[in-house]
């Protein structure tokens, strides 16, 4: 009997095997991430599915795509798959001009080292350059690095250096000329830091952001309290323009007097009404953590009001790696931990911000696209998050990246899943 | 707390004032403190010391502190007539503790012919160099041959400041005899680094276990007696196929080092804490790899002063946890081994400042952005 099932099985295997021939054997797939969850927010995806890599892209999407036809099979069982990260707001114009800070200066990080052991793929450095400096930040940083690294270009011409206050350097034209010759690099404007009325320095980056059809950032807490946040984010900014830090401590919490930003979330804990319907009207409210600009004081009853950030990034510079912020892995549990669920938090950090950086091909992973991809695992435990002003909150969950590829090459592997075991020589 | 030098491995308090330590007890009160840190679970060690850092004119803090490491030892990216671009640049500009091997040739760092150290001032312009700067503790030798001229030379300097020198054999085809290195040229207290590298061209170096029959090079074992220090400097230069028999013929690395680089640092090396969970998972004590990391270190570069916790010395502390799980640990070719334990850094301690807590275990909280102010961060 067995003998009879065993030759009838061979019989079906010749038969059969010729047609399948090209499909089996011929491994055509470069790496296949095998058995892990995919979250996939663009395409409404969170099942488990297996995903092929073929030539740097996504090769295939599939729930059992079968492990003969890859040269490489990675085991994510009890994983997340995730587009790679975007994080939308970092200071990475690192140099060695100690006179400079985050404008090739110490206060910036070189990225590779910060960005693929959290998940991420993309960053955007908001502002450390201007149109004037941006040359050497694409000579030295753009183009050293595996990191994808796009700028959101400061509206002042030498960026966050020696002049940053300089509004005599405030050159729409310039900006969007750049902003348009390198538009591969430069996907919006930045205001920063900039201690004088916002209609210079916003109105200015709104006029640039127009002539050259991208959105702008705004750091809000250098600007001083005359101007108001309900004017900024519903007469000057646009429907896709970014409020970075929105979740700021809000005036006072500063440690200087120049710091005045007007918070979200007023004394008695409300969110304040126009914040509501600049969201609604389309403002982006993005995380920029960073090491003053995030408080659960704020975020906490935000998130509990409904004022769902829209996008999470980190504000990565030398003065938050080591302190609350630490990494985007780290910033996302703080979410995860406050309610956000995962697939929304993997949205915040991937598809949303594509979006609103108008880089639609990045942030998912749909057949044909880069493979910049993320695999997640979710520990569980006991941890504590530590926010910018000494403030914490504990959790359960936290969320520890495992593989990062950027364009279909492997550039972390925590726990070396993708490698063979050391006396298999 | 287990502090090596000290010979201490038992559950005590440890209390720290003025940025140093001030009191070590069973029990101590907490009344008595104005921030306090639960340790309860944890183990507590001196801040680990990394004698071999290759970051250039990266600064460091962002790869240190996250893994418990407050004192890193650059292993020769200057010179002596690059070294005071060097101080200015990273060393003052570091919350790390930065030392330095000054390489033992004239030049920026150039690797090849530039290193070949033969230029007649060098080891007297080193060692002069050397004497009279705190943070230099000896001398760095990239070795491309032809003979052991460059080791000689760093060996002169070393004489003239009483200072080690590190050596990273590098290749030199044919390659000298390194029994001849280990018993004529480097002196007892000179470092090995990259003692488990693999160099590919069999006739190019001595590796210390023969690939073959797995078995340890006596000259190897034979130089450890007689002083020389094996240190692991990690880089892409750590293969299991050396470490796993050499440790199981007895020989334990001296000093655990890592060879801090851009492109180690998201590859098979990562970063301090990963290379120790490695030699935890090879079968070296936690009490040995803690040694290996800290108290040996110090000695290795006559800083006696670190890698320990007596009473009154400055408070370079770690506070860390064992995970338990399934983890792997892979190497320069790939190779993987699988692990139930690894090193998790919950807070780093540097001068009695916290400047890294991963889950907010102080109590209060330390506020790192009005700090920041003060102290740059």
């Amino acid at each position: 009997m067995k003998l009879k099932k065993f030759f009838a099985a061979v019989i079906l295997l010749i038969i059969v095997l010729p047609c399948y021939y090209n499909d089996t054997f011929a491994q055509e797939i470069d790496i296949l991430l095998k058995g892990g969850q995919l979250i996939d927010p663009k395409n409404n995806i969170d099942a488990k599915m297996d995903v092929g890599i073929t030539n740097g892209k996504i090769s295939q999407v599939a729930s059992d795509i079968s492990a003969t036809r890859a040269k490489k099979v990675v085991d994510v069982r009890g994983m997340f798959i995730s587009p790679g990260l975007i994080d939308i707001h970092v200071h990475v114009f690192a140099g060695t001009n100690l006179k400079q800070q985050y404008m090739d200066g110490p206060n910036s990080l070189p990225p590779d080292g910060f960005t693929f052991r959290s998940g991420v793929t993309t960053v955007v450095d908001a502002g450390s350059s201007g149109w004037k400096t941006f040359p050497l930040f694409k000579k030295n940083i753009i183009d050293q690095s595996k990191t994808r690294v796009l700028a959101f270009l400061n509206i002042v011409g030498d960026g966050m250096g020696e002049h940053q206050q300089d509004r005599n350097d405030m050159d729409p034209k310039m900006a969007a000329m750049f902003a348009k010759y390198y538009k591969n690099d430069i996907v919006g404007f930045k205001v920063a830091h900039f201690g004088g009325p916002q209609s210079i320095p916003v109105d200015s980056a709104v006029a640039a952001g127009n002539l050259a059809n991208v959105p702008v950032m705004v750091d809000w807490r250098g600007l001083p309290p005359e101007n108001s946040l309900e004017d900024l984010l519903m007469k000057h900014l646009r429907p896709g323009d970014i409020l970075t830090h929105n979740f700021h401590a809000g005036k006072g919490a500063g440690a200087t007097a120049a710091m005045y930003k007007e918070a979200l979330v007023d004394a008695s804990g409300k969110v304040k009404p126009y914040v509501f319907r600049a969201q609604q009207r389309g403002i982006v409210m993005d995380v920029g953590h960073g090491g003053n600009g995030f408080v659960f004081s704020q975020a906490i009853p935000a998130i509990k009001q409904g004022l769902i950030p829209n996008s999470i990034s980190s504000d990565l510079h030398i003065g938050n790696m080591n302190a609350g912020m630490k990494d985007m892995s780290n910033i996302m549990s703080k979410f995860l931990n406050m309610g956000i669920s995962l697939k929304d938090v993997i949205k915040l950090s991937t598809w949303n911000p594509a979006v609103y950086i108008k880089r639609t091909e990045l942030g998912h992973l749909s057949v044909g696209a880069e493979a910049d991809i993320a695999v997640f695992k979710v520990r569980t435990g006991n941890f504590g998050f530590i926010d910018s002003h000494g403030g914490t909150i504990k959790g359960t969950q936290k969320l520890e990246t495992e593989l990062t590829l950027r364009a279909g090459k492997i550039e972390w592997d925590l726990n070396g899943i993708s490698n063979m075991g050391w006396n298999n020589n | 707390m287990i502090d090596p030098k000290n010979n201490i491995d038992e559950v005590l308090d440890i209390a720290l004032n003025d940025g140093r330590i001030a009191l070590i007890a069973k029990n101590i009160n907490a009344d008595q403190a104005t921030q306090i840190v639960d340790a309860a679970g944890m183990y507590v060690a001196p801040g680990l010391i990394d004698i071999h850092s290759r970051l250039g004119y990266t600064l460091p803090d962002g790869y240190t502190f996250r893994v418990g490491v407050t004192t890193i030892v650059d292993a020769g990216d200057s010179d002596y007539e690059s070294f005071a671009n060097f101080k200015k640049q990273v060393i003052d500009k570091s919350a790390t503790r930065v030392l330095a091997f000054i390489n033992i040739k004239g030049g920026d760092y150039k690797g090849g012919a530039n290193e070949k150290g033969t230029g007649d001032k060098v080891a007297s312009e080193s060692s002069k160099l050397a004497m009279s700067n705190k943070d230099i503790v000896g001398f760095k030798v990239d070795f491309t041959g032809p003979d052991w001229t460059p080791v000689d030379r760093g060996v002169e300097a070393g004489n003239l400041a009483n200072m080690p020198i590190m050596l990273d054999g590098g290749r030199n085809h044919p390659y000298p005899s390194l029994k001849d290195l280990f018993t004529k040229h480097m002196r007892p207290g000179d470092i090995y680094t990259h003692t488990y590298t693999i160099i590919e061209d069999i006739n190019a170096r001595d590796m210390i276990v023969d690939q073959q029959s797995n078995l340890i090079k006596p000259s190897f074992l034979e130089a450890q007696k007689r002083g020389i220090i094996f240190d692991v400097g990690h880089g892409s230069a750590f293969r299991y196929s050396n470490a796993i028999p050499a440790m199981k013929a007895g020989f334990l690395p001296n000093t655990i080092s890592t060879d801090l680089s851009s492109g180690s640092t998201n590859a098979f090396m990562k970063d301090m804490m990963n290379v120790m969970s490695k030699f935890l998972t090879m079968g070296m004590s936690l009490k040995e790899v803690v040694k290996a990391s800290t108290w040996s270190p110090a000695k290795a570069i006559k800083r006696e002063e670190l890698g320990h916790l007596s009473p009154g010395a400055t408070a370079d502390l770690v506070v860390f946890s064992l995970r338990e799980g399934k983890f792997g640990f892979y190497e320069t070719a790939g190779f993987k081994m699988t692990g139930n334990k690894k090193f998790e850094c919950e807070m780093t301690i540097k001068g009695g400042r916290i400047v890294y807590d991963l889950n907010g275990i102080a109590t209060p909280l330390n506020n790192f952005f009005r700090e920041g102010n003060q102290f740059r961060w």
